[in-house]
């Protein structure tokens, strides 16, 4: 009877990290492989848009390479303003979460935070909108532009890809911030002390302590900015113009515009295949260590 | 170890986080599609009208407010009535809505308003209810005459005029007064500074037109042509972008000279000097129709709604506020006496004569696969 009772607490206990994953397993199978399935299911049919027989199901393999078919410059495009808003993002974001968590009083980091984070309590679409406005060809802040000459007397900045890589890289700044506070905040300032004890520069103590240590906050960063801001189409649709679309603003007009849901999802599948890709060798450059490993040199 | 397989945890969850987030932005497709329930029509029930009602409609194409339409209307009969504008495009509402309604759903909507070319698309698939003229009364004793049949909807089977217009150009008459084309909306002089729609039937009718071809005789490379001159003008930085309702917002900000736009969107646009123009080498005319989707719950109080909005006096204040064109009679004789300058005005009232020659909204010529031809084709220009 005793013996009985251990072993299904046994069982019990080794059920238990079971039972904490379902909720997350559960909600990736309901909101991510559902949808996937149906996605893939629909990237293989083939018909013609707004007839009454709909598509059919027949594994049409050639909306794949027809998906890419004269898409190759929004792809690039996609990347370019990613890539170019996720290493602004880190530029601006590693310095000030830098001042943030070592350099200010620690009275001040909670208000400093707060300031970061306060402009995203108002919703994604209105931000982008108000620097719609913001941006404008007669604004005061294109004027001043105008007068300092940074662009020219007839240019403008809204619809311009500048425009969108700004706004890409303004509306993910905080996800770029906060891993990176996260990680420097948990550095163990005595670390440096010691590196400088032990005669390192200022600029030494950083590039072989500080920044290794951080390197996790800032892959986690590089990543929170990179792929969202590689499916975004906000941004495009409201700060670019005719020239500067991107993929995801390519994918709502074949499923939204053109009504062809097969090409539609084979161009998602597509661009998060090309995303993965991007990412693994990201991750590979990096290097899995300064992924996962610099854990253990802080204790 | 234990921290070390945290962070990799944490790496790994952050990525399929950002992964969703991603995914989430370039949004799926999914669900089934196609058949629709074509064949078998339902009848929209009618009835005394009450509970609550969702409404459709486009951006500023009703007198808003407490003293509103919407709200006498609610006053009068006890319904309360959801108002959405939230048909910004033809097409992307009915992609949008397409999943739901060949599931027999209509997203709680009881009635909305699309083009008539749409409200034909949708009835074709099976998509609308059909209306029992008796439950219209008020509709058919006040429609105007040549609003009575409707080559599309002959018999007025599935679809009531809610308002139309014409598409022309909105210029700001203090930067390039002198535009008064569709050709001039190519002059290089702008480039940059105009913008066309992103509804084909639209745009291409009316580049056609400035090319001297006749729009019912437009062949499919007509068309394509049509669409290649866009393209180049896209390519050059000509057209600063392609925009829906979103071009009253830059014609208010002062971002651009000149655009394709609406003739009533003038209550949309914060700009004294925006004047909408028939252009001189072409003109494009539409009308929108209240229909009723298949699935739509309370179809007595979207029945009595659009009897309520054929009430002449009801149509007038419409009219006075969103400057559209009425289909509901009686409404000038009372404008002439409350707003004689409404009254009076050529794009709100215009004469046979001028809207006879104008093309309107057509579909491009040939089979479903030539229009999804021409559809495509038209995509890859507005969407770079």
């Amino acid at each position: 009877m005793r013996k009985r009772q251990r072993s299904a607490t046994g069982l019990g206990r080794r059920l238990i990290p079971y039972g904490l994953l379902a909720p997350g397993t559960i909600w990736l199978i309901v909101f991510f492989v559902v949808p996937m399935y149906f996605m893939a299911e629909m990237s293989l049919r083939s018909g013609v848009p707004n007839t009454p027989e709909g598509f059919t199901f027949n594994w049409a393999f050639s909306n794949y390479s027809d998906a890419l078919a004269g898409r190759g410059e929004q792809i690039v495009r996609t990347f370019y303003y990613a890539g170019t808003a996720t290493i602004l993002a880190l530029l601006i974001a590693y310095p000030l979460a830098y001042t943030i968590a070592l350099k200010v009083n620690p009275r001040w980091r909670l208000p400093l935070l707060f300031a970061v984070i306060a402009p995203f309590f108002t919703t994604y679409l209105i931000r982008t909108v108000a620097w719609e406005t913001i941006l404008a060809d007669d604004s005061p802040i294109v004027d001043l532009l105008k007068s300092l000459q940074i662009i020219p007397d007839d240019g403008r900045v809204l619809a311009t890809s500048g425009a969108v890589i700004a706004g890409l890289t303004y509306n993910f700044l905080p996800f770029m911030i906060l891993p990176i506070y996260a990680s420097l905040e948990r550095i163990d300032t005595s670390l440096i002390e010691a590196a400088k004890d032990l005669y390192a520069s200022a600029r030494h103590a950083f590039l072989r302590v500080t920044l290794p240590l951080t390197m996790p906050g800032v892959i986690a960063g590089v990543l929170l900015t990179f792929i969202p801001a590689s499916g975004d189409y906000v941004n495009a649709a409201f700060l670019g113009g005719a020239n500067n679309t991107m993929i995801g603003n390519k994918i709502q007009s074949t499923y939204l515009q053109q009504s062809d849901y097969p090409k539609a999802a084979a161009l998602s599948f597509l661009m998060m295949a090309a995303v993965l890709a991007v990412v693994f060798i990201y991750i590979r450059l990096a290097g899995t260590e300064a992924f996962v490993g610099s854990e253990e040199e802080v204790r | 170890m234990k921290s070390k397989s945290g962070m990799a945890t944490i790496a790994a969850a952050t990525a399929a986080l950002a992964l969703i987030l991603g995914l989430a932005a370039c949004g799926g497709g999914g669900g089934s599609v196609g058949g629709g329930n074509a064949g078998e029509v339902t009848v929209a029930k009618g009835g005394t009208p009450s509970g609550s009602v969702l409404i459709s409609n486009w951006p500023g194409y009703i007198d808003p407010g407490a003293n509103g339409s919407v709200a006498n209307f609610d006053k009068e009969t006890g319904v309360k009535t959801d108002y959405k504008e939230d048909v910004n495009d033809n097409v992307v509402f009915f992609n949008k809505l397409k999943p739901q309604l060949d599931q027999g759903s209509s997203g709680g909507r009881s009635l909305f308003v699309v083009t008539d070319w749409m409200a034909k698309r949708m009835w074709d698939l099976g998509y609308l209810e059909q209306l029992n003229h008796d439950d219209l009364p008020t509709v058919f004793q006040n429609i105007l005459p040549q609003f009575e049949k409707s080559t599309i909807d002959p018999d007025r089977k599935f679809m009531i005029p809610w308002q139309g217009g014409q598409t022309g150009i909105w210029v700001d008459t203090s930067k390039a007064p002198e535009i008064d084309s569709v050709s001039d909306l190519f002059d290089p002089k702008y480039k940059g500074k105009v913008e066309m729609l992103t509804e084909m039937r639209d745009t291409v009718p009316l580049v056609l037109q400035s090319e001297g071809i006749n729009v019912a005789d437009a062949t499919k490379d007509d068309w394509l042509a049509a669409i290649d001159k866009l393209r180049e003008a896209r390519d050059s930085g000509q057209i600063r972008r392609f925009t829906g309702n979103e071009y009253t917002e830059d014609m208010t900000s002062g971002n651009i000279v000149a655009a394709l736009g609406w003739s009533g969107d003038g209550s949309l646009i914060g700009n004294e000097n925006a004047e909408w123009r028939r252009p001189t080498d072409g003109c494009d005319t539409f009308f929108d129709q209240m229909v009723i989707p298949v699935g739509a719950p309370n179809t007595p109080a979207a029945l009595a709604f659009m009897n309520y909005a054929y009430r002449p006096e009801v149509a007038a204040n419409i009219t006075d506020y969103v400057q559209y064109v009425t289909p509901v009679n009686g409404v000038r004789p009372i404008l002439q006496k409350e707003d004689p300058k409404v009254a009076n005005d050529p794009k709100i009232f215009p004469t046979e004569q001028e809207i006879a020659p104008c093309s309107e909204d057509p579909d491009p010529p040939g089979s479903p696969q030539d229009v999804a031809d021409v559809e495509a084709a038209f995509e890859e220009v507005v969407s770079g």
